[in-house]
C-alpha cells in the first residue's frame, strides 16, 4: 500500500523540513532551559565539591557561608583543630568582587584559603597552585585572564599563577583563587582613609584576621554528626554536614531560580505543544480536498488516521532531532553553565510523542468529519 | 432507485432535495444528469454513490439491495472503491502521488498486489493515451492528461458504474468531446454503466439516456437532441 503521509512529505518536503526545524528550535530552547537547570546546580555545587569537607563550621545562627554573611575569629582554627576526630581544619574567606579586565571589570567570586593546607583549587589546567602567600593568584579562564598577567586587587598586583577551567561559583561568577591572608586583607581591611576616620574617632579599626567558613576534614570512621554537636556545644558556633551544605544552596540560594526556569521550561513545552497541534492541525486543513477525494474514492478511516498521525509523528521526530542539534551547537555559547543530558533528552523525547500523538488527534477529528460529498462539484 | 426522497434538515426548516426518485441504470448505458444549479443533481449523484444517506426509499446495486430506509451494507467506502468508480472535474487528482499512484490507489486499498495494479495502470493509462506520464505529478500534466488519468483511476477497480461529476466542466470544446467519446467507448466496450451531471447541451447526443432534475423531482427526458 501506498504510504501517503511518506508521499505528500516528499511533495512538499522544503516546508515540511522547515516547519519541522522552526518546531525543532523551539524544543531546542526547552532542552536548553532544562540545561540552563541542570547547570544552575551543577555551579551552585562546585566550590562545596572541590573543598569537599565532612563539616562546615560558620557563624552562630546563620546559614553561611554561601546563603547568609558569616564571620568569624581565625584564630577558632586552633580549637577547632583540638576536638576529637578534626583531621584539618581549613579557613576559608569568600567574597563578590570586580576585577579590572580592559575597558569592563569582571565580576567573580574570590575564594581565600591557607595555600599551606591540602586544598587545591578545582580543575587546574595551566600554571601551579599559589607556592608563597605573596601577590600570586589563580584565576578561571572564563575572565580572560591569562598566564602571568598582573591584576590590580585592592592594594596589591597580583600575577596570575594559574588557570582554571569551568570553576565559578554559585552565581555562575568565575572563581579566583587568594591566598587567606591576602583574601582577608580584601575583605576586611579598611582603606587608610577609613583607617584614618576610625582613629579620629578613637574607634578600633576591624581586624583582618576573620574567615567567613572553616571546613573540617575528620578521620575515617568518625561520625561527623557527634563532632557537630560537640563544636556546637562548646565554641557556640554553626554546624553543617555535606549534605545539610548542599541542601541550602540548592533549597535557599538557587531554589527561586530553579523554579524560575522550571516554570519557563513548563511554560515553553505548552507553547511547543500548541505550535505543534496547530502545525498539525493546519497542515490537515490545507489537505481537506485531497482528504475528500479519498474518503469518495473509498480510502478507510484507518488510512486517512494512519497518513496523519504518521506525519505528526515524523514531525516530532525531525524537531526532536533538529532541537537537539541546536542545543548542542549553542550550549556552549551561554554566558552560564548548560548542562545537556541524555537522561532529559529522552524524557523530553517521550514528551514529545505524546504531544505529537495528541496533536494528531484534532487534526484526525478534522480529518474524518470531512464530507465525501465536497470532492464533488469542484 | 425506488422511491429514493433526500430531505435536509427537519421540521419548518425542512428542504427536500429530491422527491421520490425512481430509476433505473444498466450496465453499458450512458446517462446524462441534466438540471439547473440547486435542482438536486449532486444530492442524486452523492445517494447514487453512496455517500448521502437516502431519507428514504430503496437502491439497489447490481441488483443487491442496499438501502432500504438505512444503510444495509456495513462499510459503504468498501462499497464504494469496490464497485464505483468517481471522475470529478479537472484537478481532482491526488496532488502528492505520481499518475501511476493515482491510478492504482483504489485497487491497493482493495489488496490488490502492486505488481498487479501496476500492470493494470500501464495498460489503462496506455489504452488513454497517456502512458508516457506515468511517473509525471499531476502539476505536470494538461487539463486533458489531468482527466484522462482520473478516467483511468475510475476504471482501475474494474467498477460497475462510474459517476462522473461534470468532466468535461475545464475542458475546451475540442478536448471535452474527446473525453466523452472515451466514456462512450468504455461503456460500450467494458460494459460499465457511466452517470455524467452536464450542463453541455452539445454532448447530448453521446448519451443513451438523458435524466433531468428539476426542483428535487426526476424525469427522463426521451428526445436526445443532435449533435451540433
Amino acid at each position: 500500500m501506498i504510504n501517503l503521509a511518506q508521499r505528500d512529505i516528499a511533495h512538499s518536503l522544503g516546508k515540511f523540513i522547515t516547519t519541522a526545524l522552526g518546531v525543532g528550535m523551539l524544543i531546542g530552547v526547552v532542552l536548553i532551559m532544562l540545561g540552563v537547570y541542570r547547570g544552575l546546580v551543577h555551579d551552585a555545587m562546585i566550590v562545596p565539591n572541590d573543598i569537599a569537607p565532612n563539616l562546615w563550621v560558620v557563624q552562630k545562627d546563620t546559614l553561611g557561608p554561601f546563603a547568609e554573611n558569616s564571620r568569624m575569629h581565625e584564630d577558632f582554627k586552633y580549637s577547632l583543630k583540638g576536638f576529637s576526630g578534626v583531621k584539618e581544619v581549613n579557613p576559608l574567606t569568600f567574597q563578590s568582587i570586580q576585577i579590572p579586565q580592559g575597558v569592563k571589570p569582571v565580576r567573580v567570586f574570590a575564594l581565600g584559603y591557607d595555600t599551606r593546607t591540602s586544598f587545591q583549587p578545582y580543575h587546574l589546567i595551566k600554571g601551579r597552585p599559589i607556592a608563597t602567600p605573596f601577590n600570586e593568584i589563580i584565576v578561571d579562564s572564563k575572565t580572560n585572564f591569562k598566564l602571568d598577567d598582573s591584576i590590580s586587587l585592592g592594594r596589591n598586583i597580583y600575577r596570575v599563577v594559574g588557570l582554571t577551567h569551568k570553576a565559578v561559583s554559585f552565581g555562575g561568577d568565575p572563581m579566583i583563587y587568594l591566598d587567606l591572608k591576602e583574601a582577608q586583607e580584601l575583605q576586611f581591611l579598611f582603606s587608610n582613609a577609613q583607617i584614618r576616620n576610625d582613629r579620629e574617632r578613637q574607634s578600633a579599626s576591624s581586624a583582618t584576621a576573620m574567615v567567613n567558613s572553616f571546613t573540617l576534614k575528620l578521620y575515617p570512621g568518625i561520625n561527623p554528626a557527634e563532632v557537630a554537636k560537640e563544636i556546637k556545644r562548646w565554641k557556640h558556633l554553626e554546624c553543617f554536614n555535606a549534605k545539610e551544605q548542599e541542601d541550602i544552596l540548592t533549597k535557599n540560594v538557587i531554589e527561586r531560580s530553579a523554579k524560575q526556569i522550571g516554570m519557563f521550561t513548563v511554560i515553553l513545552l505548552i507553547v511547543a505543544s500548541v505550535i505543534i497541534s496547530l502545525i498539525i492541525y493546519t497542515m490537515t486543513i490545507g489537505k481537506i480536498k485531497e482528504i475528500a477525494i479519498l474518503k469518495l474514492i473509498g480510502a478507510s478511516n484507518f488510512t486517512i488516521t494512519k497518513m496523519i498521525a504518521q506525519q505528526s509523528l515524523l514531525l516530532g521526530a525531525i524537531a526532536f532531532i533538529g532541537g537537539n542539534i541546536f542545543a548542542q551547537l549553542t550550549a556552549d555559547k551561554f554566558p552560564k553553565t548548560i548542562i545537556l543530558l541524555t537522561d532529559d533528552a529522552l524524557k523530553l523525547m517521550v514528551v514529545v510523542i505524546i504531544v505529537s500523538i495528541l496533536s494528531s488527534l484534532s487534526g484526525i477529528r478534522t480529518a474524518l468529519r470531512i464530507d465525501p460529498a465536497s470532492a464533488i462539484g469542484g | 432507485m425506488q422511491n429514493i426522497s433526500k430531505t435536509y434538515g427537519s421540521g419548518d426548516s425542512a428542504v427536500t432535495a429530491i422527491k421520490e426518485a425512481s430509476f433505473e441504470i444498466y450496465a453499458g448505458e450512458t446517462v446524462a444528469l441534466l438540471g439547473p444549479s440547486g435542482s438536486g443533481k449532486t444530492t442524486l449523484i452523492t445517494m447514487i454513490g453512496c455517500i448521502t444517506e437516502p431519507s428514504g426509499g430503496k437502491l439497489h446495486l447490481n441488483e443487491k439491495l442496499i438501502y432500504d430506509t438505512k444503510w444495509q451494507i456495513k462499510d459503504t467506502r468498501r462499497l464504494r472503491r469496490e464497485n464505483i468508480g468517481f471522475i470529478f472535474q479537472s484537478h481532482n487528482l491526488i496532488p502528492f502521488l505520481n499518475v501511476r499512484e493515482n491510478v492504482t490507489i483504489v485497487p491497493q486499498m482493495n489488496g490488490v498486489a502492486i505488481k498487479d495494479a501496476n500492470k493494470k495502470a500501464k495498460e489503462l493509462l496506455d489504452y488513454l493515451g497517456v502512458g508516457e506520464k506515468l511517473e509525471n505529478m499531476p502539476s505536470q500534466l494538461s487539463g486533458g492528461q489531468s482527466q484522462r488519468v482520473a478516467i483511468a483511476r475510475s476504471l482501475s477497480n474494474n467498477p460497475k458504474i462510474i459517476l462522473a461529476d461534470e468532466p468535461t466542466a475545464a475542458l475546451d470544446g475540442q478536448r471535452a468531446l474527446s473525453v466523452m467519446q472515451l466514456l462512450k467507448k468504455l461503456s460500450a466496450e467494458q460494459g460499465v454503466a457511466i452517470v455524467v451531471v452536464t450542463h453541455d447541451e452539445r454532448m447530448l447526443p453521446l448519451f443513451d439516456r438523458i435524466l433531468r432534475v428539476e426542483d428535487g423531482f426526476v424525469k427522463e427526458d426521451k428526445e436526445i437532441k443532435e449533435f451540433s
